[in-house]
Order: C-alpha cells, then structure tokens, then sequence
C-alpha cells in the first residue's frame, strides 16, 4: 500500500520520537492456547496463554524503564563471574552486575517510572551487522494470566530469578513465551518481521506464573517456576504469580538489517527477571491493581504517528 | 489499603471489632463494600471487607452533622469528619481510617504522598486549595488513586510533582473531582478511566505531556467537565474511546499544544470515541511549543479543537482562535499496528461492558493499518479566527472521501476553511454544492512530516498561579459523587466572550 509506505518514510520524528512511544503489548499472540500442542521441544515449559486484544479489560499495572547499560554480565546465570556472559541489556535497577542479589538491588537507583521498582529486568543485546544497538526502551506489564482468578495471585517473593525464552534455539520456539512484533502488534513471529518506522521492532517475552513456594532460584533457573494451564497452576508449583510480559522496543524499521542476539540467533530470545521490588510496593501493586481487577495504567500507544491537521 | 497499612492499623484497634464511637457509645463497622464486580474475586472481598470491619471507627473522629446536600448525598453521608493531621497523621492513613460516608478534611501543609483509595463514598477536601498540596516530589506515581471505589469526591486540593498523576478513579461509577489543581504531573493531571457517571469542575491542571484532563474508556460515560482550564499541557484534553452524556463545556483550553483532542484506537477498549459535545468553551493559543508532550501532542500541535477519528461528536457555540493550524479539526487516527478492525455500524450503541466481552479479533483478520475515520461530527455556531492553515477543516487520507463522511458545518463565525467552502459542500441541513474536495484540502502526509518543537521536561514546567477556593471547604458537609454528573442545558450554553487581553 504505497500510501502508508510514504506515510511511514515521510514520518520525521525519528528515534527521538519513536524513543518514547509506548508500546502495547496487550496483543498477545498466535491462535495456540495453553494446551497448545507446539510445546517446545528444548525446554518442555508449558506455552502459556497470553493476553490478546486491548488493553483497559482486567486488571493490570504497567512499568516503563530506560535503558539502564549493557555488560557481558549474567546474576543468575554466571553469579558473581564478570564478563562470563554474553552481552546484556539492562533495565530497570541501573548497578545491576554479576555480583547483585536481591540485597544489593534493594533501595538502589532505577530506569522505571515507578520508581521503587528496583527490580532487574535483562536480555541479549541485539546486534545489527555486527553492532550492538540501544534500545529504546522497556515495557512491562504485570497482569493476571488469561483465565487466572486474579485474588489467587501473589506478589514474587524478593529475590526470585525468572528466565524465559530459550537462548540456545535456532529453530523457531513458541512466539507466545518469545516473540518478535512490529510496534504493539498481536502478530507475533518467531523471527523478527520487517517493520514500519512507525511501529518499529520489538521483542516480547512472557513469563512462568506457577511457583514451588520454596526456592528462589534452581539449577536450571526453571524448575522451580511453570505455567498455569487453563489458569491454573499445578500441584507442583502451586503459588500463583502474576504473569509477567517484558517489551523491548529498539530503533529498527525498514530492510537492510542483518539482525542477531548477542546470545546467538534470534530464534533465541529470552529474558530474565531478578525481583527487586520494593516489597510493600509490589504487594500494595498487586493487591490494588490485580485483586480487585483495576486498570492501575495502560501503556498507550497515543505516541505513534498520526496525520493530524 | 495495603496489606501492611492493614495489618498497622488493624493492631491498634480491639481485636473485637468494636470501637469506641466519638459519642461514647459503641459503633459496630457493618459497611458493606459497594464495589463493582469484575471477576472472580469473592475471597479477597470478604478479605478487606473484614478488615473494613475491624477498623469501623478506628479513628479519633469528630462528629459533624450534615445538613444541606441532595437526597443522593444526604443518604449516604455519615456525618463522620476525620480530620489530617490533628485525627490521623497522613491522608493515606485517614483514608485507611475511613468509612463510607465520611469527609476526610485536610489543613493546609504539604503532605508528600500517593493516597489510593478503595473505600466507597469518601469526600476528600482539603481545607485551602492553594496551599493543600499532595506532593510526589516525582517518586510517587499519583497525588490520589481511587480503585473500584465508587462515589468518591475529592475537593479544593493541589497535587504536584507525580510521576503519573494527580488525581485518578479507575473502575468507578461515581465520581468528582472539585476545585482540584495539578501541576507536573508525567502522565495526566485530572484523570479518568473505565468510569462512570463523573465530574470535573472548577479544576486547573498544567504541566501533563498527555492531557491535563483526561476521560477515557466509557461508554456511555455519562460525564461532565466544565469550568475548568487546563494549560502548558501536551493535549489540554484527551479521551480515548469515551463518549455517550460526554460534554466537556463552559471551560478554557490555552496555551497547550493542543487544545480539545478526543481519539479513537484499538489499542484499548471501547473504541471508537463518539457523542461527546463539545461546547461554551473558550480555545486559544494552543501551540505551546515548550510543554511537555506525548506524540501525539506534538503531531496535533497548534490545533484549537481537533477530532482524531472520531464520530457523532457535537462541537458548538466554542470561541476558538490564534492556532498554527486550524481552529476546529476533524482528522482520521490510523493504526499501523492495530489489534482490531473497526467496529460495525451495528455496535456504535453497544455499551463499553459489552463490547468488552467480545473475543478479541484474531490477528490474521486485522487489516493493518486501520484508519479511524472521523464521521457524522457536527460543528455548529462555533466563533473560529486566526488559524494558520484553516479555521475549519476536514482532513483524510483520501480526500475524496470528504463529502461522504457526514461531517457537517453550519452557523459558524469562521474564514478560511480546509477543503475550500467546507460549509456549502458539508451543510448540516440539506445536501452539499458538490465542491471539489481536492481544492484546499489538507496534505495531511504534508503535515506529519513537518518538524515539530521538541519536548519540554514536565518537571519544570510553570507552577500554577493560586486558584479559587470551593466556597466555605471547612464547614461544608461531605458531598460524595452520588449525585453526579450535574445536567447539562445545552440551551443555556453561549458562545464565550474573548479574554480581556
């Protein structure tokens, strides 16, 4: 449609602009459910069932945080071994490091708009030809599962690590945990589409909502987290979290682009979630918004480009 | 109320329930809570209705008696006056404290925090407005939050220096807010979403990059602003998918970006906007190149009164002059990344609570992108002078879509006009000339393009000057919003006369 190809290009408010749309991801994904039978083969987690539509339904409250900095640093993978990871992209508390634990995130500096969320939110840098690129920014959304009965949910323990996505793929894994997405579409693809500069690139990652009720953090940085099905956990992780969705939007549009994860290909997009929170915030957060179903923010999209007389 | 404020308070009150009443006698906490239902929630209901229970009166009150008010108002008045600091330390922990019913009554002093509310029937007032002041010192998100709470008010109060906003109901049916001033806020200053039967009045809100008043998410909304102004903001007023009983009259837009800016998207419920009258307001100079300012704010930057893909809206008897651009606008929204198609004509009188539970639309169905198209708007009797481009305007992608789009104009104070003669070829009675629409229309893609001013920071933005107060705020009984929105005349409502300046 060669109008909206011009509509895009002609729009001039660049990064600058684009830098502070913000990004809906209430669209939610690809037509599988929860018992989807395209589990992934890698990781055996259970595809979750995410959000689609609108926002402004349920409850739900919703984080924006700068980028912070990049390391080749990793606090639950690599704990206190500098520069053993691939390269990062911090948001969220700004002194995240190899050596940080739920302690010394507690009360520190942050990129969020709320600000006691000290909490430390990660994932691959992208690379474009072989250069890291900034993000523009993180989206995050903290919501009931669909299904879920929202006065079930309870806030992460501090300290809790969370990983989804599975770094090592190279062949395409559920879009539901990891996908990629021009702007705050519901199209999610398991490899990154050619977007409009006015709905650039995004990556989506969506989190476990089962918990053991015991450990922080296990082995594998999985087995102590799963999935609800059919909004519910099971009797192995019984404590229902809320389900967390990380968006991180990045400057890229437009062909041309030779696009990798800094953690290999882009098949294997992930993220990782260190909670931080303040610990009255986060339950008064998750007994105000999510117990009694109130749409606490939303994260619009009023910022993309409209033709406005 | 928070689990940890609850656990804090609920200490200090007898294990029994029972509490000293301010008489003497014994006052047993039976409030139910009147929330709205949303879900599956019954056990965290009774949860904080037990705990309401447990703090029934567990404040040190004093006893004023309500006189005057509505039959409404006077039903569910208590009668109870808490009053910060000299009852309770905080406006949380008086809120904390309150029941249905009761006026929580603030001296003036500047109290640094984020008050949310879930208590329903509250009346909230500061003493002075000016010198009442909630401040956020731009840690916390909102002055004052009020969560599935319904018919709370709030008066004669500022908030400043918030990360999000001012004041905010989500959830709601009932709500007002009264001799209300924000400044500095990073997302709205007076702001309501998915609410109900609501009021803004007598308020002032500047130094928001998204809209000092903001009503979005409803429909029919059944609300009310007026007498309000709203300045150094990015939109002096927006709402998103809100509209039905929507009038925003008899106020002043001056000095924002932009001035009065409903939208439609699916990027959120209840789209698209529709049936908001506009009307008796006074709209000027909104090319504020150094506010704070969304996206949006900046592409619909120097425009009095423009419609972003909207429908059957009504917009009259409004003095709008001294814009970049045009006067009175009405523009298409396009989605380029939609998650759904626009609605059928069929749903455009589906209440919000409806459309809500329809399936979300599969996304190999979305025809991205998805163009609102602004439709049936009236703009009648309005004054529109010195506008850059066009007093009056009508814009679309394709603009020989114009004439079809049940836009009219007529009665209208107005020179210059985009496309050209806009009042014969679009007339409110009878059918159109016929003109060319191509002749002296808009180049939207033109337009868009176009540099804008970059944003200002809304923490620096100009403190507001000292407002009215809310006559007689300390003796005035509590009057929740149970009896609101107030009914508006539109036959009463005239053209406003120019400043004096």
């Amino acid at each position: 449609m060669a109008a909206v190809r011009r509509l895009g290009r002609l729009v001039p408010l660049g990064a600058a602009a684009i830098a502070i749309v913000a990004i809906v991801a209430a669209g939610g994904c690809a037509a599988s459910g929860a018992t989807s039978p395209s589990a992934p083969a890698t990781t055996g987690e259970v595809v979750p069932a995410v959000h689609r539509g609108p926002q402004g339904d349920g409850g739900q409250f919703v984080v924006k945080c700068g980028y912070s900095h990049s390391a080749t640093d990793d606090p639950i993978v690599h704990p206190g071994m500098a520069g053993m990871s691939h390269r990062h992209d911090f948001f969220g508390n700004t002194a995240t490091s190899s050596t940080s634990t739920a302690a010394s995130l507690l009360g520190g500096d942050t990129t969020c708009n709320l600000r006691l969320d000290t909490a430390a939110y990660w994932a691959p840098s992208l690379i474009d030809h072989g250069t890291p690129v900034t993000p523009l920014g993180a989206v995050i959304y903290y919501r009931p599962a669909p299904g879920v009965d929202p006065s079930t949910l309870t806030p992460y323990p501090t300290g809790l690590m969370m990983l989804s996505g599975e770094p090592t793929a190279t062949t395409p894994e559920p879009v539901e945990i990891a996908g990629w997405a021009c702007g705050t579409s519901s199209d999610l693809r398991s490899q990154p589409p050619v977007c409009d500069p006015a709905s650039p690139l995004q990556v989506r990652i969506t989190f476990p909502d089962c918990w053991d009720g015991e450990h922080l953090d296990s082995p594998d940085h999985r087995a102590h987290l799963t999935r609800t099905q059919d909004g519910r956990c099971p009797a192995s992780h019984p404590v229902v979290l809320p389900q967390l969705t990380v968006t991180i939007r990045y400057p890229i549009s437009g062909a041309g682009h030779e696009l990798e994860l800094a953690s290999g290909s882009t098949f294997g997009a992930h993220a990782d979630f260190l909670n931080a929170w303040d610990e009255h915030e986060l339950a008064e957060q998750v007994e105000l918004c999510l117990h009694r179903s109130a749409v606490c923010s939303v994260a619009s999209n009023r910022g993309q480009a409209a033709p406005i007389g | 109320m928070t689990a940890t404020t609850m656990m804090a308070t609920t200490a200090t009150a007898p294990a029994s329930g029972e509490v000293a009443a301010p008489s003497g006698g014994v006052m047993r906490g039976t409030q139910p809570m009147h929330v709205r239902p949303r879900g599956a929630r019954g056990a965290t209901w009774a949860l904080v209705a037990l705990a309401l229970v447990t703090l029934a009166g567990a404040c040190s009150s004093e006893t004023t008696s309500s006189s005057g008010g509505t039959t409404a108002t006077t039903a569910v008045v208590s009668g109870r006056t808490i009053k910060v600091p000299a009852d309770q330390p905080t406006v949380q922990k008086a809120v904390d404290a309150a029941q249905s019913g009761d006026l929580i009554l603030i001296s003036p002093g500047v109290y640094k925090e984020g008050v949310n509310v879930t208590t329903d029937n509250l009346t909230i007032r500061g003493v002075d407005r000016n010198t009442t002041i909630l401040d956020g010192e731009f840690t916390q998100e909102n002055g004052i939050r009020v969560l599935n709470a319904n018919g709370v008010a709030i008066e004669n109060l500022t908030a400043r220096n918030y990360t999000g906003n001012g004041f905010f109901w989500t959830g709601v049916t009932g709500y007002r807010g009264s001799y209300l001033t924000t400044s500095r806020t990073g997302n709205y200053g007076i702001y309501a979403f998915d609410a109900y039967k609501g009021q803004f009045d007598h308020s002032y809100a500047s130094g928001s990059p998204d809209a000092g008043f903001y009503i979005g998410e409803c429909y029919r909304c059944d609300a009310v602003i007026t007498d309000v102004i709203s300045e150094y903001n990015g939109l002096g007023y927006s709402g998103t998918n809100s509209g039905g009983d929507l009038y925003i009259v008899n106020s002043t837009f001056r000095r924002n970006r932009a001035g009065i800016v409903p939208n439609s998207g699916s990027y959120e419920q209840c789209y698209p906007e529709r049936e908001t009258t506009i009307a008796g307001n006074l709209v000027y100079s909104n090319n504020q190149g150094d506010t704070p300012a969304i996206d949006v704010a900046l592409l619909a930057m120097g425009n009095g009164i423009l419609v972003a893909g909207g429908r059957d809206n009504l917009i009259t008897h409004n003095r709008v002059f001294d814009h970049e651009r045009t006067g009175i606008g009405l523009v298409p929204f396009p989605e380029t990344d939609a998650v759904d198609n626009i609605p059928p004509e069929s749903e455009m009188k589906t209440p919000c609570e409806e459309t809500k539970k329809k399936p979300p639309t599969d996304k190999s169905q979305v025809k991205n992108p998805v163009y609102w198209p602004p439709l049936n708007n009236r703009v009648v009797d309005n004054v529109v002078e010195g506008s850059g481009m066009a007093d009056l305007a009508v814009g679309a992608i394709d603009d020989g879509t114009i004439p079809a789009s049940g836009n009219c104009f007529a009665g209208n104070t107005a020179g210059s006009t985009a496309p050209a003669d806009l009042a014969a070829m679009l007339p409110c009675e009878g059918t159109g000339n016929g003109a060319d629409p191509h002749n002296g229309a808009l180049d939207l893609l033109a337009l868009m393009a176009s540099a804008r001013p970059a944003k200002g920071d809304y923490k620096t933005q100009p403190e507001p000057p000292a407002q009215p107060n809310m006559p007689d705020a300390s003796t005035a009984p509590a009057r929740p919003a149970v009896d609101v929105p107030m009914k508006i005349d539109l036959s009463t409502i005239t053209t406003p006369a120019a400043p004096a300046s």
